[in-house]
């Protein structure tokens, strides 16, 4: 049977089924719009001659299917999910592991591949004409040591999902496709495995700037900010920072690095006595009686000032007594007992608002730590209340002065309570600002996450909050120069802001406020738990013999050093730092501050800042120095018995860097050490206990981050005509593929759930820009979607959609290089030099559509190859418009959102394209996210060597369901995770 | 007396454009010297070989200060409307030439300026532009894909030989900030091994580097430094031990550092008794960012003409925009009312198109006119002439039409002191440089290039010859271009 290599084109027969048995890959498919589905495009390596065979017996199961439903309805996209699973290629048993490679007959490829190679390639692709600058004959056959194995797995992609040989130009005969994908295949994986087992797939690294930063955090106990003044970090080609390739080092940042070591042992350590707490105390009967004067003093200079013209002085004073007494929409003081209004307003010129802390000279220091941890605030009988509607300028300004400390924590308590018959539960932030001239300003939002204001009117409560003063970056740098009063102001301030979402509805969401206290600098207790943490069982300033410090800096080492390096130390490296104290300690102040600066060396070393996966020694195998062979033997991976398995301290660092982004804790490091840590039981058991840890937040933050390469949408910036963007859209628009990620995870949810999920993770904000009711709060929640949401999954969040997009229109390419890239891991060619652009000074190009521009660039026959794979991804997303709202039209012309893929494929719209993806990419979405967690998992790029090993970790999870917690445990507990 | 400066004015002068220089009154010439040339003389001991560094004799100062935009320049053909007024390149030839629209802005600065066409660095002709601004001072075959290597480039061999003359031997800023990726740099310098040396884009951080005292006991603190970095030294080499070919590779990169790190002690000792100029932050706002692009990108040229100013350093580089449209530099285009830098670029054949995008390079010439003219203004501290003639400037871009890396477009200026002949065009691509809008296939970067261009590295074999080095070459080709002095 001699068939073409794709199906003939069909007429547009909407809602029909047809079955056509084309090409022995070609499946039916239950689509809306066009009716031919592949299920060729298995890019992976895991397609062989079984595969094929499967989907032969499968098509006829199907077209029964088929045929049943062809009077029902459609599947909806959960029972896609379904079905699309049962034609995984990964649901057969796996492979051999063990290669026999040598053995594999090397005369089948001049006997049978090549000359099906020959016949329907060397055309284009041959000595005489290489297109794409590709020769097929030559590249070299043998997989392993030819050098050309990437190449032949861009061929068996090619050839299998039928875009080679071009079906318009020649055909290639069924059997002779078949019989070579399935030796592609098997060569590969073979290969993969061969070239696995010799070469070295080192990802030895330098840390990144963000695990450096939490690696400080981890180990000195303070969840600050210490890694702010290294550079940025460059991203590799698929995006991920932490890849081994390029994580360099200049001396500028190593000399950074040994500031940055100094400056977080300075601040995670203290001197002397505990200092004294600063208090303010504000109730809101002094703030109106603050903005009183501010008026009476006002009315006393338009007095003044139009003392001969009683008329304007009248006038005057009439508009200030409107000002003062009508707040409009903004915030006010409320006289609780006459209902009498004042607005809040606040200005910075010559501190005026400034409150003064009250006195505490003569508290003792019992008086001090005593308040210091208690929680109930002295509460007076309120005169008047503060009230913070929704809207722009929502917030009470509390000016503080030039005293708020440098360092400790500041801790603010409001008492607040919603308003009268208020239902809408009220959200609320903490702000830091200052203001020293008209330019030279700045406000920082401190809270992390907004409080919901719940206490019911009349029965306020107490809302607090810990702020770090030393994070408040930048501070008022003219807080110990200048004076209050003066200019530039020195003063600082903060400011709490009612930032619940604003809606039209008649629901207010106010926040009434009776007071608000502030101390500053609040330690739980002194020295402080991370100063501790370095200097254990001594009293600060203790006067101590030289022999006592060295004995005490040794002691200090050893408990620092392992941690920090990830490793049992031995007492060798620990004397050397000794002794480099030893060298230090006269150049320097005192104790403290040579101790310090060793320590700032230990977190300076390479052994700290690299991690250096070693394989597995055990000292039953170690051969001694005189009987080596060679040299070349001993360094040779085939010799020792565990050369390939990761050492247990590398696999405790390894996964700390995976889940948490940052060094192992000691428990990690006790198993490493116990020899336990490599049995699955207990790995498994870690990796639960690690994704239940908070610090596996920074996991998601950082892979969710660069997997879907969020940086675009950090600078976000959109035209002026859509007024409903706002910072908190874009903020939850950031927040939404982490939230996402994040419920998959916890839930084990399916990978798959990233094409369409009938859930989404939304706060308020985001709910009102899609349109969903009954979400109040600024927290995300899981909320389930209708049918017709046009959201659920990854691929329809706004943020995503509107960082593939320019600002102001939808951008159909973006969109479909994104998907090709993030989420397929099937990235098309960098873009050519020189894009002939579209012509719009052409009078016929402006009458065309987006779309239709796209279409007439795309028929360019420089463009066609490369667009033709991309656009239709793209402009599926056409009912999308630039901040991800979805639109019928544009300017009245309905959207056309459907369009042909290479392979007749038509996506049409978001729904046909999910349905696409679920139909018939289940096992490239899987794979691609196994390869995307791999990458990030490793640190480092995957190679031709990994394939088998990627295959193996998508098989169990393809046959495991689909969970994304199950695709991290098999990732850890693989061979590619275990390896060093 | 050959200073017989008003030291009045000259405050009210730095006042008046932007920045408080606290300078004291002046009591006598060698003063003047000790405190404005910040360290170059009193207290700091002289190293063998050096000279012009100290004493009463004018200071011999050189300094170079290079500047990169991304995504070339527009150039209509001569048959377009827009040819007249928006081409970038000069109309005309040798010292006969008018500037257009898009360069008018030069005119006052005619005879300390010189343009050149036709010019470009051999090994990446045929590659994208964009991958091209990489090579921009180093001229080296970065490529287009695969294994990457870079070598030094043209500031850090100046800076090389004169840097230990200055607290900083070099200045390397850039609107995008890091080192970015190999052929997506953020930064125009690279290190004599070839390495990206990370740009600062972030002008607090220059500032505080350059004026405010970090820590007062730095002293003490580099006796320890020494002992430290021995000890990490070691760290190294131990760590070396356990690794493999790649990886020793990898960590040599650290061990280099520490080295550095180690000349730079011995560098800094030498320094640490010198105070640091005064210099206040007046009306500078130091926490300006890309999102106020003007003033952003003013007072990142104000920080360079402070470092000049205060002989902090004599070599900086500015790249102002990286290549290709990833980050934040491609959005100063909103300076002139833009959306995005590099879409103006592909955006000529629309109505306007090429008057929107040689006005976003008006800007960037504006800013840079703005700059050689305060150096115009300035007499040349403790020096003669005025500062610019002593301060040599280099603004370019590594391709010319839509991404074609040929006939970059080159602008010099300054240096009369050094020799250099200004007020003329070289224009070495003639009337037939490839221009226009773009046609079809293939691509022009893809061809055969027409004629070939003169290798840009004759311009910096001159430059480098004029700022007092010896040398036939650079980057491994030699030969200098006489027109220029």
């Amino acid at each position: 049977m001699r068939l073409p290599c794709r199906p003939p084109r069909f007429p547009l027969v909407c809602w029909m089924f047809v079955f056509v048995a084309v090409w022995p890959l070609s499946v039916i498919a239950l689509e809306g719009g066009l009716e031919v589905v592949f299920a060729a495009d298995l890019k992976t390596a895991g397609l062989d001659a079984t595969a094929i065979e499967a989907a032969d017996s499968e098509r006829e199961a199907n077209a029964d299917r088929a045929a049943e439903l062809t009077l029902a309805t459609l599947p909806s996209l959960n029972e896609l999910k379904v079905l699309g699973a049962k034609k995984s290629s990964y649901l057969k048993p796996s492979r051999a592991a063990v290669s026999q490679h040598s053995q594999r007959d090397a005369s089948v490829f001049d006997q049978t591949i090549k000359p099906i190679l020959n016949e329907a390639c060397v055309d284009c692709h041959g000595p005489y004409g290489a297109e794409a600058s590709f020769d097929i004959t030559a590249i070299d056959p043998d997989m392993i040591d030819g050098g050309d194995a990437e190449w032949w797995q861009e061929v068996l992609a090619a050839l299998s999902k039928g875009e080679m040989p071009p079906p318009d130009e020649m055909e290639m005969e069924d059997e002779d496709r078949a019989t070579v994908v399935e030796w592609l295949s098997d060569e590969i994986h073979f290969a993969s495995i061969a070239r696995r087992a010799r070469d070295s797939h080192s990802s030895f690294r330098r840390l990144t700037k963000y695990e450096y930063n939490y690696a400080l955090q981890d180990l000195l106990g303070e969840p600050w900010d210490f890694a702010k003044d290294l550079p940025p970090e460059s991203v590799s080609e698929d995006g991920f920072q932490n890849s081994s390739d390029s994580l360099h080092l200049s001396v500028s940042q190593f000399e950074t690095y040994r500031q940055l070591a100094r400056r977080a042992l300075d601040r995670v350590t203290v001197r002397g006595p505990r200092p004294d707490i600063v208090r303010w105390r504000h109730s809101m009967s002094d703030a109106a009686a603050i903005e009183q004067r501010m008026y009476q003093a006002k009315v006393k200079r338009l007095e003044k000032r139009f003392e001969d013209d009683a008329e304007k002085r009248e006038k005057q004073i009439e508009t200030a007594t409107r000002l003062y007494r009508n707040p409009g929409t903004g915030p006010y003081y409320l006289n609780v007992a006459t209902g009498e209004k004042a607005r809040a307003k606040w200005e910075y010129n010559g501190a005026v608002y400034a409150i003064e802390p009250v006195d505490t000279a003569n508290a003792s220091q019992d008086e001090q730590e005593a308040s210091a941890s208690s929680v109930a605030p002295v509460v007076e009988a309120a005169t008047h209340v503060a009230v913070l509607p929704t809207g722009k300028r929502s917030y009470l300004t509390i000016e503080l002065g030039n005293q708020i400390p440098d360092e400790g924590l500041m801790r603010v308590r409001v008492r607040a309570s919603r308003g009268h018959d208020q239902m809408r539960i009220p959200s609320m932030q903490l702000v830091f600002g200052w203001r020293a001239t008209n330019e030279g300003r700045a406000d920082v939002r401190v809270s992390k996450r907004d409080t919901p204001v719940t206490a019911t009117a009349g029965a306020a409560e107490t809302y607090e909050w810990l702020i770090p003063l030393g994070e408040i970056d930048p501070r008022n740098a003219e807080r110990k120069t200048s004076t209050m009063g003066r200019f530039p102001s020195p003063s600082e301030y903060i400011r709490v802001v009612n930032s619940s979402v604003s809606k039209d509805s008649d629901q207010p969401a106010d926040i009434v406020i009776e007071s608000v206290e502030v101390d500053a600098p609040i330690y739980a207790e002194w020295p402080p738990q991370s100063h501790q943490l370095i200097f254990a069982d001594r009293e600060p300033n203790e006067e101590l013999s030289r022999e006592e410090e060295v004995d005490y800096a040794r002691s200090i080492l050893t408990r620092f050093m392992p941690r920090a390096w990830r490793s049992s130390v031995d007492p060798a490296a620990v004397e050397n730092k000794v002794a480099l104290f030893q060298a230090m300690r006269e150049g320097s102040e005192d104790f403290q501050d040579a101790m310090l600066e060793v320590l700032a060396t230990v977190l300076t070393s390479p052994k700290f800042l690299y991690f250096a996966p070693r394989a597995f020694t055990s000292t039953e195998v170690s051969v001694p120095p005189d009987t080596q062979v060679s040299s070349r033997q001993q360094n040779s991976a085939d010799v020792k018995p565990h050369d390939r398995q990761l050492s247990a301290e590398d696999l405790a660092t390894r996964l700390s860097l995976f889940l948490w982004c940052s060094v192992p804790d000691e428990r990690l490091l006790e198993l490493a050490a116990s020899g336990t840590l490599h049995q699955p039981k207990v790995l498994l058991a870690e990796v639960d206990r690690m994704l239940a840890d908070p610090r596996h937040e920074r996991f998601v933050r950082h892979f969710v981050g660069q997997w879907l390469d969020l940086r675009a949408l950090s600078y976000l910036a959109v035209d002026k005509s859509f007024s409903q963007f706002d910072p908190s859209l874009k903020e939850a628009m950031q927040q939404e593929p982490r939230a996402f990620f994040a419920e998959l995870l916890r839930t084990d949810a399916s990978v798959l759930d990233i094409v369409h999920a009938d859930y989404a993770m939304v706060n308020e904000r985001l709910a009102v820009h899609y349109g969903i009711t009954g979400v109040e709060g600024n927290e995300f929640r899981c909320v389930s979607l209708d049918d017709d949401a046009a959201r659920g999954g990854i691929l329809t969040q706004a943020g995503l959609l509107a960082m593939n997009s320019d600002g102001e229109h939808s951008h159909p390419l973006k969109r479909g290089v994104w998907i090709l890239k993030c989420l397929l891991n099937d990235p098309p060619p960098p873009p050519p030099a020189a894009v002939p652009e579209i012509d719009l000074a052409d009078p016929e190009i402006m009458k065309l559509t987006l779309k239709q521009r796209i279409e007439d660039h795309r028929n360019q026959p420089a463009c066609m190859s490369c667009h033709q794979k991309i656009d239709p991804w793209g402009i599926a997303f056409e009912n999308y418009d630039a901040i991800g709202q979805w639109r019928d039209e544009i300017k009245g012309t309905p959207i056309d959102a459907s369009s042909a893929l290479y392979n007749e494929q038509v996506l049409d719209g978001v729904e046909g394209l999910k349905r696409y993806l679920l139909n018939s990419r289940q096992d490239q979405i899987v794979h691609a996210m196994v390869e995307k967690l791999a990458v990030f998992a490793l640190g480092r790029l995957l190679a031709f060597s990994d394939s088998a090993a990627v295959d193996e970790v998508t098989r169990a999870v393809r046959q495991d369901g689909d969970g994304l917690k199950t695709l991290v445990q098999r990732l850890v507990t693989s061979d590619l995770f275990l390896s060093p | 007396m050959k200073l017989n400066l008003d030291s009045l004015d000259r405050r009210r002068f730095l006042r008046g454009a932007g920045v408080a220089l606290a300078l004291p009154v002046f009591g006598s010439t060698s003063n003047w010297t000790a405190i404005a040339s910040a360290g170059a003389s009193a207290g700091v001991p002289e190293t063998s070989g050096q000279s012009g560094a100290n004493g009463d004799s004018p200071r011999d100062v050189k300094r170079l200060a290079c500047f990169y935009f991304p995504d070339g320049v527009p150039m209509p053909l001569a048959e377009d409307p827009a040819y007249q007024d928006w081409s970038w390149f000069p109309h005309g030839n040798g010292t006969d030439f008018t500037f257009t629209k898009c360069m008018e802005v030069f005119q006052p600065l005619r005879n300390q300026i010189t343009v050149l066409s036709g010019f470009s660095h051999p090994d990446v002709r045929q590659v994208h532009g964009h991958s091209n601004a990489d090579q921009f001072l180093t001229a080296a075959a970065t490529g287009s894909d695969g294994p990457y290597k870079n070598s030094i480039s043209l500031d850090q061999v100046y800076a090389n030989h004169i840097g230990d003359q200055t607290r900083f031997s070099s200045l390397v800023l850039s609107t995008d900030g890091g080192t970015g990726t190999p052929r997506g740099t953020h930064t125009m310098s690279f290190s004599r091994t070839g390495r990206a040396i990370p740009a600062e884009h972030r002008p607090k951080r220059v500032f505080d580097m350059l004026f405010v005292k970090r820590d007062a006991d730095a002293a003490r603190r580099l006796a320890l430094s020494k002992s430290a970095l021995d000890d990490l030294l070691a760290d190294a080499k131990s760590l070396r031990r356990d690794l493999s070919g790649d990886d020793r590779e990898r960590l040599d990169e650290y061990l280099d550092s520490v080295r550095q790190a180690e000349q730079r002690v011995e560098k800094a000792k030498r320094w640490i008794n010198t105070p640091l100029p005064n210099v206040e932050t007046g009306d500078l706002d130091l926490d300006v960012s890309p999102e106020d692009p003007q003033r952003y990108v003013q007072t990142m040229f104000e920080l360079i003409y402070l470092a000049f100013r205060t002989d902090s350093t004599r070599v900086a580089t500015y790249q102002i925009g990286r290549e290709n449209a990833f980050g934040i530099s491609d959005r100063l285009a909103r300076a002139v009312g833009f959306n995005l830098a590099h879409a103006l670029s592909h955006e000529t054949k629309q109505p306007g198109g090429w008057e929107r995008f040689s006005t976003y390079c008006g800007f960037l010439n504006r800013e840079f006119y703005r700059f050689a003219s305060r150096l115009q203004e300035t007499p040349e501290p403790a020096g003669e002439g005025t500062m610019l003639d002593n301060t040599l400037l280099l603004l370019g871009s590594a391709s010319s039409a839509f991404h074609l890396s040929q006939n970059y477009p080159v602008v010099l200026a300054g240096g009369k002191a050094m020799g250099f002949k200004h007020g003329q065009f070289l224009n070495y691509a003639g009337s037939d440089a490839v221009g226009g809008l773009f046609d079809g296939v293939p691509e022009p970067w893809m061809k055969e290039p027409a004629k070939d261009d003169q290798p840009l590295t004759k311009v910096f074999v001159t430059m480098l010859q004029q700022l007092g080095l010896e040398t036939e070459s650079f980057a491994g080709r030699t030969g200098g271009l006489s027109e220029l002095v």
